[in-house]
């Protein structure tokens, strides 16, 4: 090609280069629409760089797998301590883990969250220390820094420490929901009780890290203005070989028993009680999702929602609002509907809860309720796209539908056209058991935070249901 | 040749551009007077429509305080074409956010919604502005909620109590002396037909910016701006009076309160700091991040982790215009763990004054500072505000670059300087709250 410019009379081969150069630029220009690069590293880390040249920093998430669905009381006191050890703030204050140094000198910025499938680390940084990034990820996967004394400490003020700058209410709450669909967990005693962390040693510690913080048990997400092709080999040459193991199990998928169970957590404290209601649904990379959550939008959602319809209604829900989380797992999603509410209001709270669901069998969820949903999550995802931990969620839920089925129908766009309504109907039928059975129970999983004798007060009809469980 | 060359340069100059980070805000009156604001992004399908008022409360007359704040609430109460929480039925519906808020120098309310919806939050936001409904009933019952929430949290809540006290005191004289809700007993003496004459003050397009930042087309934008906003009444562009930095306070303040029943002790440090409009706010509020953020927090590491105290550390900032106040509240069991954090706080903050910090620190508080302005430019909202408020100061668009080099220049100097103007004895309010 370069011949065949010089051959030709100058202003023409500047007008080749110039149009050349407007390619570029116009490819420059595009680039401002996110691009999408997904590796797997030869350590078996699975990579996804969403390269987005208008974020003026870098965003990434870095997800690490726990086994949930065998997860008991003593698996995850060892997970909690782990992670506590390793990032807890106060307790590694001066630094003192390479791990905390490297964090601290990329200003701070980072937090991590767990849920029963995974701990996620979340982290922002400049552009120009991009470079020890790969070195904080070998750190993390390499961790062994556990220090007797730090670890007795963190025993010792689990509690205190685990509630730090966090919403613990509702990551219990979650954490309880969790155990009682998936089944193996007796709830007799009350939750992780100290007696249970008390009992966990280090060597159970640095097994777990040996086992679980391996780069083929984990997957990054990043964002923001990078060579993706730079980033992946800074990764390559970092990141430890993952160590000797038996292969690891394939994994089962949970047998999901979302039959109606009502906790009560009992929390010391002044403060209003909370109420989270959880209902189950596909995983996100499922079709399947989309009319579970246009029913849960129908009876939840703010102010449009069933349990806002009627005068009474209104009446009983004046000064409150429901939000709603949804929380994203391996297998299934969870809808997390909470809100605070005084004592005396919980009991009729629930009981509306109940008959609008039960109404649905009734009145079933017509079609401008049915269009308004969709609508709102149609609106959701594109609000979405402008909060930068946000839009990086769809890639992690793509990454979790791989090679099951419900990878090959991706959530997108156009799947909003196919939401067939009879398919909501039926749907809300399976999340909420709205048509009346013979030999089932009801669905939902309901946990009431807040002190158990004004709660137990305070209920008349579902006193009996309820389970008390003390927190230490 | 030189044509070629030329040819090549300008094809050059856009990929330049286009490398920069630097964020573009343009801006237009209507006949009116009401100021557009115009800050486009396009890698996102979202826009965020905000009304910034130019008046806060700060301008009350002082018989008639509280009047602001609550129009923070009648502003969700429906006008002439919408019922109450219309607007946020309206938005939520569509998948968006509205949120809003009244604070001493300004007013900013705001939604955040899928782009081509922009249409809507213009019509919502004009109808705000035309017609706010401002009869006798809704103006009572919004009256009566303040009274009732705000006299619940004083009764119940030693710690809210001591703060409202802690803030009088560090703005001493000053507009921000008295709490954003006004005096109780006047607001509920207050005449509804008060509150209605003097929102004309509020909405006067004189002393409102409607700032849209996110993805927009152009034109479209402007034929909407102008159905919606050319046939509201033209402003009086009232003179606000200029912001002035108001200086440290010269007097040493400390006082005992003793509350029976209280189960843990706790002092309440009021430090005054230095106004939004200063040079010297970037400094100070370096030493915030530093002394305070939950993610660095110094504090918590020298009496918690060094000296073993085992107390509790909350903080806040008030970010104002003229003047501010960082409060930070220590609390415990025991007293004498209290009285031993109040000995080592001084100790740091005399420190902080003569000693740099070193250079780890200064890397880490100043790559954090920079991550949290960036993070907030990148959210559509906060930039709306960001912007807002930069205009009402300075009556200038772009400060992002400047603000991006000044924050990075800092030096331990700045610090040392700003912890020996603002972390001195006198310039401090202490409420130590003991319980039996």
């Amino acid at each position: 090609m370069f011949m065949a410019i010089r051959k030709l009379p100058l202003h023409r081969a500047g007008c080749l280069m110039g149009g050349l150069l407007l390619l570029l630029a116009s490819g420059r220009v595009f680039a401002a629409e996110p691009r999408l690069f997904s590796f797997a590293t030869s350590k078996g880390l699975a990579v996804k760089i969403l390269q987005d040249n208008d974020l003026p920093f870098i965003h990434a998430q870095l997800l690490i797998y726990l086994d949930g669905s065998t997860q008991n009381y003593a698996s995850l006191a060892i997970t909690q301590l782990a992670v506590m050890n390793m990032f807890d703030r106060s307790l590694n204050s001066p630094p003192s883990s390479s791990l905390m140094s490297l964090l601290q000198r990329q200003g701070g910025d980072f937090l991590v969250e767990q849920n029963p499938e995974f701990v996620k680390i979340s982290m922002n940084l400049l552009p120009d220390r991009l470079g020890s990034f790969s070195r904080l990820l070998k750190e993390i996967f390499t961790y062994q820094s556990f220090h007797l004394n730090r670890f007795n400490l963190s025993k010792e003020k689990f509690w205190p420490l685990y509630m730090k700058g966090r919403d613990w209410k509702k990551e219990i709450a979650l954490m309880l929901a969790y155990q009682q669909l998936i089944g193996n967990f007796y709830f007799s005693r009350g939750f992780l009780l100290q007696e249970i962390i008390n009992g966990i040693n280090m060597a159970q510690v640095r097994s777990f890290m040996l086992k679980t913080f391996q780069p083929d048990n984990a997957l990054l997400v990043l964002k923001g203005k990078v060579n993706p092709y730079f980033v992946l080999g800074m990764i390559e040459k970092d990141l430890p070989s993952p160590d000797a193991q038996p292969a690891r199990p394939r994994r089962i998928p949970p047998q999901i028993n979302a039959a109606r169970k009502i906790f009560i957590l009992n929390v010391n404290g002044s403060e209003m009680p909370m109420v989270y209601w959880f209902d189950v649904a596909p995983p996100a990379a499922d079709a399947a999702l989309l009319p579970y959550a246009i029913g849960n939008f129908s009876l939840f959602g703010f102010p449009g929602g069933r349990i806002y319809h009627s005068e009474r209604n209104r009446f009983l829900m004046e000064g409150y609002k429901v939000d709603t989380d949804t929380i994203h797992l391996r297998d299934f999603t969870l809808f997390c509907n909470y809100l605070r509410i005084n004592y005396g209001d919980l009991e009729n709270f629930l009981l509306l809860v109940e008959q609008e669901r039960k109404k649905f069998a009734a009145r079933p969820i017509e079609r401008k309720e049915y269009l308004d949903a969709l609508n709102h999550y149609i609106g959701q995802a594109q609000v979405r796209t402008s909060r930068f931990s946000q839009d990086l969620q769809a890639e992690i839920d793509r990454f979790h539908g791989q090679g099951t089925k419900a990878a090959a129908s991706r959530p997108g766009p156009e799947l909003f056209q196919e939401v067939n309504f009879n398919r909501v109907l039926q749907a809300m039928d399976e999340q909420m058991g709205i048509r009346p059975r013979t030999g089932t129970r009801e669905r939902g999983i309901v946990v009431l935070v807040g002190n158990a004798d004004q709660i137990l007060n305070s209920l008349k009809f579902l006193k009996t249901e309820a389970l008390e469980l003390p927190m230490d | 040749m030189i044509k070629a060359r030329f040819f090549l340069w300008l094809l050059f100059v856009p990929l330049i551009h286009l490398g920069g980070q630097t964020l573009t805000v343009s801006s237009f009156a209507l006949p009116n007077g009401l100021r557009v604001i115009l800050a486009p992004s396009n890698n996102v399908q979202a826009a965020s429509v905000c009304v910034y008022h130019m008046h806060g409360a700060r301008l009350e007359p002082p018989d008639a305080r509280g009047i602001s704040y609550l129009f923070q609430y009648l502003m969700f109460d429906g006008n002439e074409n919408l019922e109450p929480f219309d607007h946020v039925l309206f938005i939520n519906k569509m998948g968006g956010i509205v949120s809003g808020r009244v604070d001493y120098d300004n007013a900013v309310f705001y939604d955040l919604l899928p782009a081509q919806e922009i249409n809507q939050a213009l019509w919502l936001e004009s109808e705000r502005l035309k017609s706010l409904r401002l009869n006798d009933a809704n103006i009572d019952y919004q009256k009566n909620q303040i009274i009732t929430r705000i006299s619940r949290l004083l009764e119940s809540n030693p710690a809210f109590r001591a703060q409202t006290w802690v803030n009088a005191q560090v703005f001493e004289g000053s507009a921000y002396e008295t709490p954003l809700y006004g005096d109780l007993s006047r607001l509920r003496s207050l005449g509804n037909d008060r509150i209605r004459d003097y929102y004309q003050n509020f909405q006067n397009l004189g002393n409102v910016l409607l700032i849209i930042s996110g993805k927009f087309d152009i034109n479209e934008l402007r034929s909407g701006i102008n159905k919606f906003f050319q046939d509201i009444p033209p402003g009086r562009r009232a003179p606000n009076p200029a912001f002035s930095a108001q200086n440290p306070r010269r007097f040493h303040v400390a006082k005992n309160w003793l509350l029976p029943g209280l189960k843990k002790h706790f002092i309440v440090y009021g430090i005054k700091a230095p106004a939004k409009i200063g040079y010297n706010f970037m400094y100070f509020d370096f030493l915030r991040t530093y002394l305070t953020d939950p993610r660095l927090s110094r504090l918590d590491h020298i009496l918690n982790t060094v000296n073993k105290l085992d107390v509790e550390i909350e903080s806040g900032f008030t970010d104002y215009m003229e003047a501010n106040c960082l409060t930070v509240q220590v609390s415990s069991p025991k007293r004498f763990s209290l009285e031993k954090a109040k000995y080592i706080i001084e100790k740091e903050f005399q420190a902080l004054a003569s000693i740099p910090i070193s250079n780890n620190d200064l890397r880490a508080v100043r790559s954090l500072m920079e991550i949290d302005f960036l993070k907030g430019m990148v959210s559509l909202e906060e930039r709306c505000q960001r912007i807002g408020e930069f205009y009402h100061m300075f009556g200038e668009l772009n400060f992002f670059d400047v603000h991006l080099r000044r924050l990075r220049r800092i030096t331990p100097y700045d610090i040392i300087e700003s912890a020996k103007k603002y972390l001195g004895k006198e310039n401090q309010v202490i409420l130590n709250v003991y319980g039996d």
